[in-house]
């Protein structure tokens, strides 16, 4: 046991160094990020117990649909966890900058490799933790759990979190022995973004509203034993499910035989993982140090790269060709756009799933309202798409910014230029998808109008809200690109574009719910230019603050990083 | 001692050693030089475990390090050309952690913490977080923690990149020391002034083979060289040969 407390020191004494470490604005960075934590668990808590509540006024169906959301919670964290854990291994026990030194001392193979599943497991798991307290907290304080739901949350969550670490372990274990040594990261990082892309295309087209519209099933009781039956009674997602719904239901289930059952894989899977890595680690380790291949330049691209950013200064244009080539040469970068797509398609999606005839509100009114909340929902979806692509700017830069500090361009024009390149996509982006879900509404043609020209505006502040705050919190040492976004700096880029989408829609607000109401009244809206233009105006000059502030105070300290 | 027999090592095609064999005695201060990517620092990874070789073995101490490489890494120490510290660990914290991977009981790790950290002048920052280390002062770091098990074998890759002039000759009296004390030192190195100094023999690698090995005055003849030092010796051996142009390596 001994070397395995060894070889988890460093990383527990560097927690401990660095929470030691003073300074007022790490202590205020340490509280504002307390302060949120405790803000999302509030605001998780308070919503999953509503909606809890109000599953215990539908009759007879309260615990069902209840067990049902239980249900979909753990399989969407089974899923998040394993797609997570496949990464986070890969880094640990391949790629992690510490095993030369690790592996040239003599630990033993088993000590390392239960070292590394441990903290496999706490960097992939601590997120989904710390979103599930809240949830199981008001679980257990709607259903009543009190001290025995929550001992058997404490025996069934450490097991429900092993497994997809093991899990995670095994498989990367076994792709890394298998695959050409030169794609490895490549491939597992496609292998890891299509299982999460599938489960996720899997789990809308399920169509979970199916459950709230009991018209579809043909007979009650059909309905109900739908709804108590687990969908995949093989995951681990299900046997925690039946563990805690037979202590908050009192589901007629085997509690402890589905805890023997997450218990045993729990204990296996770990060590069929350690058999498997003691077989093929050294072989897989020395592939993944093998370098990867080189690529051909395409003479067309940089033609067609060239063309697109003529318009611009030589070192705006210097550095956009450098950015989109990085871009698009770096898989780690440019594979993410399969989760914008699949998020684009499932948005899109749901607007032509909307039930809009069957509700009491006139149709053009209801498509009026919803067409409005789709500004905001697309500034959430453009919003979320900038922090993982222009957010990381500046700090993609990484170790060779200095190349950048020492050549005679100005901070300012390497903000600008990621200004730039960042809004050209997002604004194609902002504007077809307001386009085309407002055709899907067939809306009114003032909103279809104020829709693309708010979106329009919004762009640029999100644009710069990315860029600027990116550069206010660079990161520039960082393991893999998909850790930039999750840092602090991500968060307040976060609240920053929430709060500016937010401040354009109640701008908005009062003239769209006037015209919203003529429409109601009148049947037809006349005059809506007039009605909205003190509106619009006002958006273009918070617009022009959420462009100039951001980008000014990345700027300012930029240029404090160079003093 | 060191002995590598017949060690290959292929990246794909390339192969970036081939056929490698070679002995180094204890007590021996032993230099290993080559032209950039000529395989230096994969044979060294080899050697230590870190890379799996296509074929052939390598033997630390007697210890295969492929079937026993617990007990082959026991007895060596290894400084990596880039070497990774834990930047928000304390120097000896650091050293610490090290001593604990090899082993060493708390009183003699205190002990050769203690003397490791006065003669590589590390003593003052010794709790400082290494994140505030310089260049220099991680490299020297490196060493004691390469140092603290009193190794039998000592495995250097470029060991002289980024120390001063006094601590250059600190490290070269050291290697120096340690041989005299029965340690193996097996040096990979682009500096021939350390090598031609420090050096009781010599290994050329090019191109992934060794193509000579001996002392200087062996290698001086290899190269048919009269005068110029190792440095001409090495020029001359790893020049672009014409093909068919005949081996230099010695049987």
């Amino acid at each position: 046991m001994r070397p395995l407390f060894v070889l988890l020191s460093p990383t527990v004494i560097s927690w401990r160094n660095e929470l030691r470490a003073g300074g007022r604005a790490r202590r205020l960075r340490r509280l504002a990020l307390i302060g949120l934590g405790i803000g999302f668990w509030i605001g998780t808590y308070w919503t999953i117990r509503r909606v809890l509540l109000y599953f215990q006024t539908v009759h007879d169906l309260g615990a069902a649909l209840a067990y049902q959301l239980l249900l979909i919670i753990l399989l969407t964290f089974l899923s998040m966890l394993l797609f997570s854990n496949l990464i986070t291994s890969l880094s640990t026990y391949f790629l992690a900058r510490d095993l030369e030194l690790v592996r040239s001392t003599p630990a033993p193979a088993a000590s390392f490799f239960y070292a590394r599943l441990i903290t496999t497991t706490v960097n992939s798991s601590w997120m989904v933790l710390f979103f599930s307290f809240p949830i199981f907290a008001a679980y257990g304080a709607v259903f009543g759990g009190g001290g025995e739901f929550t001992l058997w949350v404490a025996l069934v969550l450490p097991l429900f979190l092993v497994i997809p670490a093991a899990l995670g372990a095994l498989i990367t274990h076994l792709l890394v022995y298998s695959l050409p040594a030169k794609r490895i990261r490549d491939i597992l990082f496609f292998v890891g973004l299509f299982a999460f892309v599938m489960l996720y295309f899997l789990f809308r087209f399920s169509q979970p509203e199916r459950l709230v519209q009991p018209e579809t099933f043909g007979h009650f009781l059909d309905f109900l034993s739908a709804m108590e039956t687990p969908s995949s009674p093989y995951l681990p997602s299900t046997w925690s499910a039946e563990i805690f719904a037979s202590v908050l239901f009192d589901k007629p289930t085997d509690r402890w035989f589905f805890f023997a059952l997450i218990t045993s894989y729990a204990f296996f899977l770990p060590l069929a993982a350690s058999w498997v890595s003691a077989a093929v680690y050294l072989s897989g380790w020395s592939k993944a140090q093998e370098a990867r291949q080189g690529r051909r330049p395409s003479n067309l691209l940089d033609r067609i790269l060239h063309w697109a950013t003529h318009p611009f200064p030589p070192t705006a244009k210097a550095i956009m060709l450098k950015d989109i080539k990085t871009f698009l040469r770096d898989t780690t970068q440019w594979s993410q756009l399969f989760l914008l797509l699949a998020l684009v398609v499932v948005y899109v999606y749901n607007f032509k799933v909307l039930p809009l005839d069957r509700s009491p509100i006139p149709t053009e009114t209801l498509r009026t309202v919803i067409s409005f909340t789709n500004v905001a929902l697309a500034g959430f979806v453009l919003s979320a798409v900038a922090i993982r692509f222009a957010f990381p700017g500046v700090s993609l830069e990484g170790s060779a910014f200095w190349i950048l500090q020492s050549s005679p361009i100005s901070l300012k024009s390497l903000l600008w230029s990621k200004f730039w390149l960042n809004l050209v996509p997002l604004l194609v982006l902002g504007e077809l998808l307001v386009f085309f879900t407002n055709l899907l509404l067939r809306v009114p043609l003032w909103m279809m109008g104020l829709s693309l020209v708010t979106i329009f505006l919004m762009t640029f502040g999100i644009t710069a809200i990315g860029v600027g705050i990116g550069a206010l919190y660079p990161k520039f040492n960082y393991d893999h690109v998909a850790e930039i976004p999750t840092s602090f700096g991500g968060a307040v880029c976060m609240i920053f574009s929430v709060a500016f989408i937010g401040a354009t829609v109640m701008i908005e607000a009062w003239p769209v719910y006037v015209l919203a109401m003529q429409g109601l009244s009148f049947g037809t809206v006349t005059g809506a230019g007039w009605i909205l233009a003190p509106s619009l105006a006002g958006v273009a000059v918070l617009t022009v603050i959420a462009v100039v502030l951001p980008i000014k105070l990345g700027l300012k300290r930029l240029e404090e990083i160079c003093e | 001692m060191i002995r590598l027999e017949n060690l290959t090592k292929h990246f794909g095609k390339l192969a970036a050693v081939e056929s490698l064999s070679l002995e180094v005695e204890p007590g021996e201060v032993f230099g290993f030089l080559g032209p950039n990517g000529a395989g230096k620092t994969t044979t060294i990874r080899v050697m230590m475990g870190i890379l799996k070789p296509t074929s052939g073995r390598a033997s630390l101490g007697g210890y295969d390090v492929a079937r026993e490489p617990e007990k082959a890494k026991a007895i060596t120490g290894f400084i990596p050309d880039r070497p990774f510290i834990y930047e928000k660990l304390s120097g000896t914290e650091f050293l610490k952690f090290v001593g604990s991977l090899h082993q060493i009981d708390s009183p003699l790790l205190e002990r050769r913490m203690a003397d490791l950290l006065e003669h590589f002048e590390l003593s003052e920052w010794k709790d400082e977080l290494v994140e505030g280390y310089s260049h220099g002062m991680k490299q020297r770091l490196v060493h004691c923690a390469s140092l603290l098990h009193e190794p039998k074998i000592l495995v250097v890759d470029e060991p002289m990149v980024g120390i001063d002039p006094k601590g250059t000759r600190q490290l070269k009296d050291l290697f120096l020391s340690l041989a005299k004390g029965g340690t193996t030192v097996f040096l990979s190195t682009h500096s021939i002034g350390v090598a031609e100094e420090i050096c009781q023999r010599v290994g050329i690698i090019n191109r992934g083979k060794l193509i000579a090995v001996g002392t200087m005055a062996e290698l001086y003849r290899m190269a048919r060289i009269n005068g110029g030092g190792l440095e001409s010796a090495f020029l001359e051996l790893t020049r672009d040969k014409e093909p068919g142009a005949p081996d230099t390596k010695e049987p």
